[in-house]
């Protein structure tokens, strides 16, 4: 969202760009006291001002005298829109045209509340629709002034005040004029959620709404297709080095010996060494790159890992802590031991990457003066921001963190780092020059961090009728946040996790939603233990991340997999079963128009015609649903298996979504469709592979993903709601691909899957079971 | 260290680099290009396409010394290209967009973005070759042909064929 002319304009300018930004953006709408109160703040610092104050109105929204709006957020373009919706929920609330919206994204020294860019409300959407809400109020105070009427006498069009008295722009409104409007706010600006804006400013009813509810385009994408946006990568900052890092033998080694670049030379390059962290740095990228590639390095052995071929027998073994139960616990589901048809099962799911096409890039300067400006991509940047000062013991306020896009993150940067950033610092502090720190693709296969694998044990009880008397889950997890800076880890600097989540465990979390409400017992826990490999010499190991639906696309699957069974074993359609299992409306409506829009035969699964043998392609169709953030998911696959190959494809995917209002209909129906693609790609191809020692998925031969001839033909169906609030467009896509797609297997073959992905050796050890 | 000539968007840019440097980091850091990226550096995703002529190729695993006869363009290219195949007047180009880049936003293709000027490259390449693709024919062209597929993370493989769709009939 940042323009090369922008960025270039921000390298050029000797102090922090906020301070020339505030200052000559034109006329200071609301608030011009913004400046003094950060001047007195900054005398403390190392002499620039490196963090906004969330309290007053002009850190977030400025009104300027050609009545274009700046307004600044913390959170990020994560992909899914937000520079649309974002300026829609302002444009809406502040009755301006859309066009005149310009947002000012993730930078800590431009931005006033931090947190993570993920769930549009309450995070970053629920913010500024209350800033805007506030500011409105403020804005019709001045006009009834200004007008002599009552408030309740204005109306508002397109930034312009009416009365019957007459007429005034928010431009002419806020000349000259100071506001003393504070925003109240909570939280902590560097923690995981950031500040949160309190308190209850009226905002419209959705029946009001003429900007939500429109197509509006994203404006970033404009920049994007012409080359004419600054990504993390294009940092061209004077001095700077280009550094690609030598990497460890094995994710537990530690470094025995530099031994040079084997009689090759490369004139402009420099090995730089602090602790386990090896580097080859240059003016010239391709020099650093050869340079990496050739430099000789002794490592220690170590082969803790299970290796992947192991991991569901390993991941039993390991000792878990009970961690959170979910949210619908209810009755004694001891009932399971009387159930008159007893469903047993346990479900696996391997390692995932996050896999972005580009492997991160972080830049860093660390400064003379003590200041520490880094250039990222994080979804979170004031968490990183905390993070690198918590590493290098400065104080917070010597740190800046530049946004700029860079490939898609998916939940891998919502912690703050996982990418580059504490490597490039690191290595900047060491040579006194500004490092650019690219991963290649094999370090970022092999040394970022993952999704972790997982088991779920399901017991499922049902009385003679085919109705579920006692449904159990039991899910068992490595931790999901480990989320210690790599450079620091190997520079034996402190990596402790500055941030974390409040709401939940250290090591793993039940985040389904138990969408059948008819079932008298239910228990759900889950259970979480340590990195594995987190007890080597160098202390990295496997470390696991969240990853895009975290917990609950693991456990959906095995949740959803299970009433499925459930359904077959009772020999009751899957569609009718869950509806018979649930008394909400939602649900209900959202299943109904699914099916009929798929094209759903109504019949027990599996088919009349599965067979789990033979060279024909056998058809078979499937469902799952998810409740997930005050929305509804309905996924309907229909596929395709040839059992003699073991040869799976999604020939077709309808799926059903319930967002509650919906912001931007075409923005959305881009994202379903997207993260739709991703979860099938999970469904048929992921699994991260590894040895005892290290990963050996290392490119996209590897770790394959899903093709474009291979994405079946995608129908999104939607349900607009005016009663329901905002729900979460962005994540749950992906996390509904797979127990569809298992489910269509079990229904074309007649042999349930209960490990993913569905690759054909899999598929055929599935089929002579 | 070895001074070459290549001939990028249009014009004849004089750069430095050791004769196995793939073109790649030449447009990157010496020409301060953007659009083509570092994907994988094995030719296997299509971040870092780019036209030598009229074929869609990778950079990151092209030396530049291999190029120095070829006309290369990238996306910042692509309104320039337009219009010296419709023959307008090459002035003021770059403030129009190529039907393709166009096509890209009417169907709000990028989410992340960071694949799409390989794909986009990918489409120019395809359009060049076939005029109305069908919908098997863009697959196939984004999956089968060239070194590798053309990976997008974001999955927006449908809002691809969409757009390559719609640039196919303004460009008719």
């Amino acid at each position: 969202m940042t323009s090369i002319e922008e960025m270039t304009e921000q390298l050029t300018d000797s102090g922090i760009t906020r301070k020339r930004f505030l200052q000559s953006g034109g006329v200071l709408a609301v608030g011009v006291a913004l400046p003094a109160a950060l001047g007195a703040r900054s005398a403390k610092a190392v002499g620039p001002i490196t963090s906004l104050d969330g309290t007053r109105i002009a850190s977030w929204i400025e009104i300027l005298s050609d009545s274009k709006i700046v307004v600044r957020t913390g959170r990020i373009e994560i992909g899914v829109g937000m520079t649309a919706t974002y300026a829609q929920i302002v444009a809406e609330e502040l009755d301006v045209p859309f066009e005149s919206i310009r947002l000012i994204m993730g930078d800590t020294d431009r931005t006033p509340d931090g947190g993570y860019s993920a769930g549009l409300l309450p995070g970053g959407g629920g913010n500024l629709r209350k800033v805007a809400a506030y500011t409105r109020q403020a804005l019709l105070d001045l006009a009834s002034k200004k007008l002599s009427v009552p408030t309740s006498a204005l109306t508002v069009t397109n930034g312009v005040v009416k009365a019957s008295s007459g007429s005034v722009s928010y431009a002419e409104l806020v000349k000259g004029q100071e506001l003393q409007l504070t925003i109240p706010v909570a939280g902590n600006l560097t923690g995981f959620a950031g500040l949160t804006v309190t308190g209850s400013p009226p905002v419209k009813s959705p029946s009001e709404y003429k900007v939500i509810g429109k197509s509006y385009p994203r404006p970033d994408i404009v920049e994007k297709v012409q080359g004419k946006t600054a990504w993390v990568g294009d940092v061209h900052i004077p001095g700077l080095l280009h550094a690609r890092i030598v990497r460890p033998k094995s994710l537990g080694s530690t470094l025995v010996k530099v031994d040079g670049f084997g009689g090759k030379k490369f004139p402009t390059a420099k090995v730089v060494q602090k602790g386990n962290l090896v580097a080859v740095v240059s003016p010239n990228e391709w020099e650093a790159i050869a340079g990496a590639q050739s430099l000789k390095v002794k490592w220690s052995d170590w082969s803790g890992l299970p290796g992947s071929e192991n991991l569901p027998t390993a991941l039993r073994a390991l000792k878990y802590s009970p961690a959170t139960t979910g949210r619908s616990k209810r009755g004694d589901t001891s009932a399971f031991a009387t159930a008159a048809k007893k469903i047993e099962t346990t479900y696996y799911q391997p390692y995932v990457k996050h896999a972005p096409i580009g492997p991160y890039i972080g830049v860093a300067d660390v400064r003379s003066d003590g200041l520490v400006r880094v250039w990222s991509h994080s979804a979170n940047p004031q968490a990183l921001r905390k993070t690198i000062a918590t590493m290098l013991g400065t104080p917070t306020d010597n740190v800046v963190v530049h946004w700029l896009d860079q490939s898609g993150q998916y939940g891998r940067t919502t912690w703050g780092g996982d990418g580059p950033e504490a490597d490039a610092v690191i290595l900047s502090k060491e040579l006194g020059r500004p490092v650019r720190v690219q991963w290649t693709r094999q370090e970022d296969h092999g040394w970022s961090t993952q999704s972790p694998a997982s088991l779920t044990d399901m017991k499922v009880g049902l009385d003679s009728g085919g109705n579920i008397v006692s449904f159990q889950m039991d899910h068992y997890m490595p931790t999901s946040y480990d989320v210690r800076p790599l450079g620091a880890l190997l520079a034996g600097l402190p990596a402790l996790a500055a941030i974390q989540s409040p709401t939940v465990s250290p090591t793993s979390s039940v985040s389904t939603v138990f969408g059948y409400d008819k079932v008298p017992n239910v228990l759900e826990s889950a259970y979480g233990t340590d990195t594995l490999g987190a007890d080597s010499p160098s202390k990295i190991g496997l470390r696991g991340n969240i990853m895009r639906t975290p917990w609950q696309r693991q456990q959906n699957f095995a949740l959803e997999s299970a009433i499925n069974e459930a359904a077959a074993a009772t020999g009751q359609d899957p569609i009718q079963f869950r509806l018979k299992h649930t008394t909400d409306k939602r649900l209900t409506e959202l299943l109904n128009k699914t099916a009929q829009a798929a094209g759903w035969q109504t019949r027990p699964s599996p088919s009349p015609k599965a067979q789990a043998s033979g060279s024909k392609a056998l058809t078979g169709q499937g469902v799952s649903i998810m409740i997930r953030g005050n929305a509804y998911w309905v996924g309907i696959a229909e596929i395709s298996v040839t059992p003699s190959t073991g040869a799976v494809k999604v020939t077709k995917f309808t799926i059903g979504a319930d967002v509650g209002k919906i912001i931007n209909p075409r923005g959305l129906k881009r994202i379903v469709e997207g993260g739709l693609v991703q979860g099938l790609s999970e469904a048929l191809h992921e699994e991260l592979q590894f040895d005892k020692s290290t990963v050996t998925s290392s490119d996209w031969k590897s770790y394959p993903i899903l093709t474009m001839a291979e994405t079946p033909k995608i129908t999104v169906v939607t349900i607009d709601r005016d009663d329901v609030g905002f729900g979460g467009g962005g994540e749950p896509p992906n996390a509904l691909a797979t127990a569809s797609v298992v489910a269509a297997f079990h229904d074309a073959t007649g042999k349930p899957m209960r490990r993913l992905p569905l690759k054909p050796a899999y598929v055929k050890a599935a089929l002579k079971a | 260290m070895a001074q070459f000539t290549i001939a990028v968007n249009g014009k004849k840019h004089a750069v430095t680099a050791t004769p196995d440097t793939p073109l790649l980091y030449v447009l990157r850091n010496q020409l301060k290009l953007s659009g083509p990226r570092f994907g994988c550096g094995l030719g296997q995703c299509g971040a870092c396409s780019v036209l030598s002529g009229k074929t869609e190729i990778r950079s990151c695993i092209t030396p530049v010394a291999g190029v120095l006869d070829k006309e290369i363009t990238t996306i910042e290219g692509l309104p320039a290209l337009w219009a010296q195949k419709k023959g307008l007047p090459l002035t003021g180009a770059s403030k129009r967009l190529h039907p393709v880049q166009q096509a890209w936003i009417d169907e709000q293709v990028p989410q992340c973005g960071y694949c799409q000027s390989g794909m986009m490259i990918m489409a120019v390449h395809l359009l060049e070759r076939v005029q109305r693709p069908t919908e098997a024919q863009i697959r196939t062209a984004f999956s089968s042909e060239g070194p590798s597929p053309h990976l997008c993370r974001c999955g927006t493989y449908t809002a691809i064929i969409d757009a390559v769709q719609r640039a196919s009939k303004s460009m008719a």
